[in-house]
């Protein structure tokens, strides 16, 4: 398989809009002939099926959850970049395509990232129009602040809901479309399988949640937007239903699965308290501007916080990068806690947390301003906690969060099959391997808004379809695929349940193929999935039937699936010997610690085709080319 | 973290298995259950345990747990999204609760909110109420610079106040008519207020009000119960809001 | 005209027809209260006052005309809206238990209500269906308040409108869309102390009747 990227010839800043222009159109009165199907409603999938059924196609859109408006985009707290430079603080389409392409650790393409740095304004524009409430200024005007990896305020927000305010933005739009006829809406439907005819995806298979019946639906193209998978982890700040679950079945089915050790490990999260626990919750970074971390000096000093003096205290990240202190990069103020830890040094009664203390900051701007800035972070942290962090220092640690890998796509965000799109945080495109904050719903949106509307239109312009519908023998056997897999899997009847086979992958995946990786764990880690997968097939115990709603049910099928893609994230991660961005294996860091790159053997983007159950997958490698960049070694001290 | 402390406790549980079935209580021990706990993750524990005892776990609607997609939610001890203010069942901990509590757990009734399984509801009707007009027409791409209509600072943050409702129902569940005036009054508010949900907001306020009546929600008493209980305490001033939009709609525009 | 029906026909629209009738009850309490004041200057002045009243002729005609279409608007609107209430909760919760919103007044709004309707038609056939040639007024009035049973019903009565007022007054208001964040918590405030005069400026009458005759 030869991976064609597709980037347009000529200079960066012409690209997208010479691509544009040598793109096929479809006549408006010729795109209600055309169906497309979109799997998932955030900030991409609500995006596109709205702007795809506002341009003329008939569109089919599915979500797991009750309603499209329930999207995990819309637990994205701080904001969106763009460049519009509104600040005037010297920022650029230019200067966001380098922070992004820095920022990600050269590992992204470069024709992608500054088509995304293009958009982004017009994101704004959208937005705005849509009614979205975006902070503003006294005068009126739009209010920015700023994020990490950016020395500019380019960050447009909504109070600490900005994720939400833009996915019901994207839920308005949609639910104009769905009145109008244009937009077939199917709520709690899981895809459980591509449907490929004459090597063109053509069609899903999807099972109804409430009814437990067995769906096929066909369509033009296929438009996958289905998130990320970081809750493989099982912990993570992901919501309950985010799963790899559609991605991976595309995968099976020959797309391309890029780069799935990518992941982000936020390092401002509240600590795991327990083994019952379902979830991590983030608190927004912005906690780093104003408050210390540190640790006890000694291994085991378990005295109460207030009760430890200064001299007895490590302000780790201060001592170590004197000059950006706290406000280190993600993946360093993680890699720096899992570090205390590991040597002892962690607190609380896990010994997995370090302390994020506001005490000065509290003496020396006092509780008002502390109050006014962070007042609503303090207060969730109170409620989940029971501490007071006006008086008590918080207590963090590092949790899943994105994940940057996913489906191969080229610059038409078309992945491997014909016809099969991949957006948002679904597919592996714009943040090599470390998304900057708030570039996730940039992306998202780029992508539903103003990508995929050009390129889907020259996909169907450009190919003779054949007639097809869900009689066709491809979607028979893709259902009697789907239906016998279910079968099997209640029929095993076993002694454990779904969650401690997901809780235990999620441990081996944390401890082996985390924040910090080698290739001797990650050897170990990979027969232990092996050893845990062939459990779950003969122990697994689900409750209930088929034709049912069933919860257990579609968790199984999710955690099935995660026991697969797990092994595939380790073979990901063991390939890459390098440290690059959040993929830091310890066999390959500086003298201080520092990740190392490997420029000469792993500029590339690894994308693995599926084989066999029983086999390997195949390694792809697409070169990364910087022609407007240099690459540099990132250094924070 | 205070000092966790385990509690036992009965729950009484609304069982139902499918729209057409009567349903009832059933009762169940929830043991060793740590203050630390969320509401949902004691309802993992119990549903583990009924998993391993051949039993069919609860059914109950969630994702993000965190407080802000508002797919959780049943009422407890008669409270919507349990007693405590401004917060989501996701988000109540076990510590507000003591040992050998009694706790009732029942899920929203509404005569729109058709019951699914268990704890689970139909909200559908919300969307299609959003469909009916809880929009601003814009295609994509039409759309002047971001800062070319200035809008005043206080007016964006009451339209924000309003746009932080998400669609969770306790409105509905908490109203004694079942009326889901909060919601509607939340989505018109918004964009009522934004210059740029001007053009069309007569059209809006009464397409949407009168979904609202077909679909069969109570009527507003006035009553605030949904202000109390909204997990992100939006105010019935947006009611007041929609009433003043559905008489500009009615009697001072030419919409019909 | 199709546009009238759908618009009082719908939630809101009932709502503010209701909205608008209970205030012009109010209205109508104002000045019921005011008349009613002049029992206080003892028989002759009463009667004056009652005498002044009848000799309006045709106005006090007009005026009984549009309470009654008014009463017959607020009854009817009123019954329609509690039992389409009832009927969007068809099953009720096991455990029901205010969040505090409600109020005393809120919560009883369609019983206050009835009870009052009730107690408008003993009323009106107490003091105003009755025989009027061979009695004044005063007399009526004095007869009835002299049977200690009358004092408290009425006492009763009157402490049941100021609760119906003490929501139906703000509420109305809300329902109208007058809703400020300067002048609401003004509203509120009148609404509690309307409700108080209310109840002891009609309360005290038959106290005082009773206590002086």
């Amino acid at each position: 398989m030869q991976l064609e990227a597709k980037s347009p010839e000529g200079p960066l800043a012409e690209k997208w809009d010479r691509h544009r222009f040598e793109l096929k159109l479809v006549n408006p009165a010729n795109k209600r002939k055309y169906t497309i199907i979109v799997v998932g409603t955030g900030l991409a999938g609500g995006a596109a099926a709205a702007s795809l059924a506002e341009l003329g196609y008939n569109v089919k859109n599915f979500c797991i959850q009750d309603s499209p408006r329930r999207a995990h985009s819309i637990a994205a707290q701080g904001g969106i970049n763009a460049a519009k430079n509104y600040p005037n603080d010297g920022d650029s389409i230019r200067r966001l395509f380098y922070d992004t392409i820095k920022g990600g650790d050269f590992r992204s393409r470069e024709a992608n990232v500054y088509r995304l740095a293009q958009v982004s304004n017009q994101i704004i524009d959208h937005c705005v129009a849509q009614g979205i409430p975006f902070a503003r200024d006294y005068g009126g005007l739009l209010a920015n602040r700023s994020f990490g990896g950016a020395q500019v305020s380019r960050t447009f927000y909504a109070r600490g809901q900005t994720g939400q305010q833009l996915l019901l933005g994207a839920y308005s739009s949609l639910s104009r479309q769905i009145a109008a006829g244009k937009v077939q809406m199917f709520p709690r439907r899981e895809m459980l399988d591509l449907v490929l005819v004459d090597g063109r995806a053509r069609g899903i298979t999807a099972r109804n949640l409430i009814t437990g019946e067995i769906e096929s639906h066909d369509a033009h193209a296929v438009v996958l937007a289905t998130g990320g998978y970081g809750n493989v982890y099982f912990l993570s700040t992901n919501a309950m239903a985010s799963n790899v679950t559609a991605a991976y079945r595309a995968y099976k089915k020959g797309a391309c699965m890029a780069n799935p050790s990518f992941t982000q490990i936020h390092p401002t999260c509240i600590p795991v308290h327990g083994t019952y626990q379902s979830k991590l919750t983030l608190m927004s970074e912005s906690l780093r501007n104003d408050g210390r971390v540190w640790v006890p000096k000694k291994p085991g000093d378990n005295r109460k916080p207030e009760l430890i003096p200064e001299a007895d205290r490590d302000y780790y990240l201060e001592r170590k990068y004197p000059s950006f202190g706290n406000l280190v990069p993600r993946d360093v103020a993680s890699r720096n806690a899992k570090e205390q830890c590991d040597k002892g040094k962690g607190v609380g009664d896990t010994g997995l947390a370090v302390y994020l203390d506001f005490k000065d900051a509290i003496k020396r701007d006092g509780e008002e301003v502390i109050r006014k800035k962070y007042g609503n972070l303090f207060q969730m942290y109170e409620k989940i906690t029971g501490d007071n962090p006006y008086e008590t220092p918080m207590m963090i640690y590092p949790a899943v969060h994105y994940t940057m890998g996913g489906l191969w796509v080229d610059y038409n965000l078309m992945s491997t099959i014909d016809g099969l799109f991949v957006l948002g945080e679904a597919n592996f495109s714009d943040h090599g391997a470390n998304r900057l904050g708030a570039s996730a719903l940039m992306q998202g949106l780029a992508d539903g808004y103003f990508i995929i509307p050009y390129t889907i239109g020259g996909y169907l312009a450009g190919t003779g379809f054949s007639e097809v519908n869900t009689d066709d023998e491809a979607f028979k056997e893709s259902t009697a695929q789907v239906n016998a897999k279910v079968e099997k899997l209640l029929s095993i009847q076993g002694r454990r349940t779904v969650d401690d086979f997901h809780r235990e992958l999620g441990h081996i995946m944390w401890e082996h193929c985390g924040m910090a990786r080698n290739n001797e764990s990650l050897e170990k880690a990979k027969s232990m999935v092996q050893t845990l997968r062939s459990e779950f097939w003969e122990d697994v115990l689900i409750p209930g039937v088929d034709k049912d709603f069933n919860q257990s049910l579609e968790r199984a099928g999710r955690v099935a699936d995660f026991l697969e893609f797990g092994e595939l994230m380790i073979i990901d991660a063991l390939s890459r010997q390098e440290s690059c961005g959040c993929h830091f294996n310890e066999d390959y860091q500086t003298e201080e610690h520092e990740a190392k790159r490997d420029d000469e053997n792993y500029s590339h983007v690894t994308a693995w085709e599926y084989t066999g159950d029983d086999r390997e997958p195949v390694e792809h490698r697409e070169p990364l080319v910087f022609e407007n960049v240099q690459p540099t070694q990132r250094s924070y001290k | 973290m205070t000092a966790a402390k385990e509690i036992n406790l009965t729950l009484k549980v609304w069982r139902q298995n499918g729209p057409d079935d009567p349903g009832g209580f059933e009762v169940y021990r929830a043991e060793k259950i740590s203050t630390d706990m969320s509401f949902l993750e004691m309802i993992d524990v119990v549903n583990e345990t009924l998993t391993l005892n051949g039993k069919e776990p609860i059914a109950f609607d969630h994702d993000c747990r965190e407080g802000i997609c508002g797919m959780c939610g049943a009422v407890v001890n008669g409270r919507a999204h349990g007693p405590e203010k401004g917060t989501t069942l996701c988000q109540l901990h076990m510590r507000h609760f003591s040992d050998e509590d009694t706790i009732v757990i029942e899920p929203w009734r509404a005569k729109p909110f058709e019951i699914i399984k268990d704890l689970v509801v139909d909200r559908s009707s919300f969307d299609i109420i959003v469909q009916a007009g809880g929009f601003i027409s814009v295609n994509v791409g039409g759309a002047q610079d971001a800062n070319n209509i200035p809008i005043p600072q206080d007016v964006v943050e009451k339209a924000m106040d309003a746009a932080a409702c998400i669609g969770c129902g306790a409105c509905v569940a908490a109203c004694p008519n079942a009326s889901a005036m909060l919601f509607v009054s939340a989505k018109i508010s918004q964009l009522a207020l934004l210059p740029q949900g001007k053009p069309e907001a007569a059209r809006r306020a009464s397409a949407m009000i009168k979904t609202m009546d077909e679909l069969g929600f109570g009527n507003c008493g006035n009553e605030a119960e949904c202000q109390e209980e909204c997990p992100k305490e939006i105010s019935i001033t947006n009611i007041a809001r929609l009433n003043r939009e559905f008489i500009k709609a009615s009697f001072f525009s030419s919409v019909k | 005209m199709t546009w009238i029906t759908s618009t009082l026909g719908s939630s809101v629209g009932k709502k503010l027809m209701m909205a608008l009738t209970g205030l012009s009850f109010c209205c109508f309490l104002i000045v019921h209260l005011a008349g009613n004041l002049s029992l206080y200057g003892g028989q002759d002045f009463f009667n004056a006052y009652v005498d002044h009243l009848h000799s309006l002729g045709v106005l006090i005609t007009f005026a009984e005309w549009g309470l009654l279409i008014l009463a017959l608007i607020h009854i009817l609107t009123g019954v329609t809206l509690f039992f389409g209430n009832l009927k969007s909760r068809p099953n009720r919760y096991a455990v029901n238990k205010s969040a505090g919103g409600r109020t005393l007044g809120s919560m009883t709004m369609p019983y206050t209500g009835l009870f009052l309707l009730a107690f408008i038609i003993f009323h009106l056939f107490d003091f105003h269906f009755t025989d009027h040639t061979t009695r004044t007024v005063f007399q009526i009035v004095s007869e009835s308040f002299s049977k200690p049973g009358y004092v408290v019903f009425y006492v009763l009565a009157v402490i049941i409108a100021a609760i119906h007022v003490s929501h139906g007054f703000w509420s109305a208001f809300q329902t109208l869309g007058l809703d400020h964040v300067k002048y609401t918590p003004l509203i509120k405030g009148v609404s509690l102390v309307f409700s108080w005069v209310l109840a002891l400026g009609f309360g005290l009458i038959p106290i005082f009747v009773s206590i002086s005759t």
